[in-house]
């Protein structure tokens, strides 16, 4: 199944998303900049460019807050998922508008330097020996920079070229980017200020993120720990005709079972293509499709319909009673496995 | 330090360049089928490639030597659970510990902004020189 790079993938969806996402950041930073120089610090009054640098900064910190939110929002509830669908955008984006920030703060606060700007920055403070006075500058530059990577890498030819897996693994330094941008905010701004409103919604979105990530961490489905070689599923008449539910066979892996009608098989839960989550795909004219790209595969072995070559593992599947069991090992990518029936009651 | 450490940075970024010229012109078509015909999104991939060169580079070599889809089913899900339980764990510390460490405490009477003293009047030698 061969797709042709396109600069950006937009589709109508995806038009709405980036045009509501777009309008929102205007909207904060004119707010910002109508009502920050007056809610501002009262000792010095601050001058146009510190407030626009902050409000370029404070939003893309809650777009970064945003953004590591709605992956386990997604996972708690399903409605957020078309969030997820089209994270990538809003990375770049938050990426641009932390840029941004960086760039105000050079041509401020060095404008006038006869060093190169960012040698003046990176030497006027070294004490990094200490927590109070601690050059937090260093920590939003190493934010910037994962935050640059990962949209610099955002394309689908990088999912593509690195990989799923090792995409992903890039992609997961977005955590500790995250922790050097909190860092950065609590050790520089927040030791100043003066005014609440903002402490208070820095660290509601902190605490947020910190609580999300633990919910959807408890919620998770429990790795089996039966050294059988069979995997419980779940009910059968649980599952929606052409919809799947989804199954962790091991810590990495995933099986996707779908009902088709009165049969049921099992596949991976990972795309062929850039590793798209199958389990939320459904059944369209007998074939799996993937939710990401539309990629997609005969329940029954696989593989992708003629001529496309794509393949994924199948499992076996059986019933005791209602209920569904996956075998644990998987078979090739693209193995016939034959169908099982649904349950009479069920079907 | 901080200059040639800037110079190394620089020096990484043209090697990056590079490798971006000689690979989006001739290496990415032997590699993604994908890219064959596909001109117009190919500069997008420069910041990507000046940024992890040394990665392209590998991820050339292994898919010119040819590589097998085992590992494309199994994203690293594991490792994400735990840097995301570290990540929410670590958020209060680092909340908590900037918080304690400031100077000021948020209940305390608020800084007042003083007003430049009023000019003194002349002495009279000064103003009659």
């Amino acid at each position: 199944m061969s797709v042709k790079y396109v600069p950006v993938q937009w589709n109508p969806n995806k038009y709405v998303y980036d045009a509501v996402l777009l309008a929102s950041v205007v909207l904060y930073i004119f707010v910002f900049l109508e009502l920050g120089t007056a809610a501002a610090d009262v000792t010095q009054p601050i001058n146009g460019a510190i407030v626009r640098m902050r409000a370029f900064g404070s939003c893309a910190f809650l777009m970064l807050s945003v953004i590591l939110a709605i992956g386990p929002l997604a996972r708690l509830d399903r409605r957020f998922l078309p969030l997820l669908y089209n994270r990538r955008h809003f990375g770049v984006m938050t990426f641009a508008v932390a840029l941004t920030h960086a760039v105000y703060v050079l041509g401020w606060y060095f404008a006038f330097s006869p060093t190169d700007p960012l040698v003046a920055l990176l030497t006027a403070n070294t004490a990094y020996g200490q927590v109070l006075g601690f050059p937090f500058e260093v920590l939003g530059i190493a934010a910037l920079l994962v935050l640059a990577i990962l949209a610099a890498t955002s394309h689908d030819f990088w999912l593509s070229f690195l990989s799923p897996p090792l995409w992903k693994a890039l992609h997961l330094l977005i955590y500790p980017a995250y922790a050097a941008a909190v860092a950065h905010v609590a050790l520089g701004y927040l030791q100043d200020a003066t005014n609440p409103a903002f402490a208070l919604l820095f660290g509601g979105a902190v605490l947020t993120v910190g609580a999300l990530h633990l919910a959807a961490w408890l919620r998770a489905p429990a790795e089996p720990t039966t050294a059988d070689d069979w995997v419980m599923a779940g009910d059968a008449g649980d599952i929606p005709d052409g919809r799947a539910i989804v199954v962790r066979i091991s810590p990495t892996e995933r099986a996707a079972v779908f009902r088709n009608g009165r049969t049921l098989s099992a596949v991976s839960n990972a795309c062929a293509h850039q590793n798209g989550p199958l389990g939320e795909g459904r059944i369209v004219y007998g074939c799996i499709t993937c939710p990401w790209h539309g990629f997609q595969y005969r329940p029954e072995d696989g593989c992708s319909p003629a001529p496309f070559t794509e393949k994924v593992p199948t499992y076996d599947l059986k019933l005791e009673g209602r209920t569904v069991l996956v075998r644990r090992t998987a078979h090739p990518p693209g193995t016939r496995v034959e169908p099982t029936p649904l349950p009479e009651d069920v079907a | 330090m901080v200059a040639t450490l800037l110079q190394i940075a620089e020096v990484y970024l043209w090697i990056g360049a590079a490798v971006a010229a000689v690979f989006l012109l001739w290496g990415i078509d032997r590699v993604e089928p994908n890219a064959a015909g596909a001109f117009v999104f190919r500069p997008l991939l420069i910041p990507g490639i000046l940024l992890i060169w040394p990665l392209v580079l590998w991820r050339w070599w292994v898919l010119t030597r040819g590589e097998t889809g085992v590992r494309r089913h199994r994203p690293p899900r594991r490792v994400q659970h735990a840097v995301a339980i570290v990540l929410a764990l670590a958020i209060p510390v680092i909340l908590m510990g900037a918080l304690l460490v400031r100077q000021n405490r948020p209940l305390e009477r608020p800084a007042v902004l003083l007003a430049p003293p009023a000019a003194a009047p002349a002495a009279e030698g000064e103003a009659g020189q």
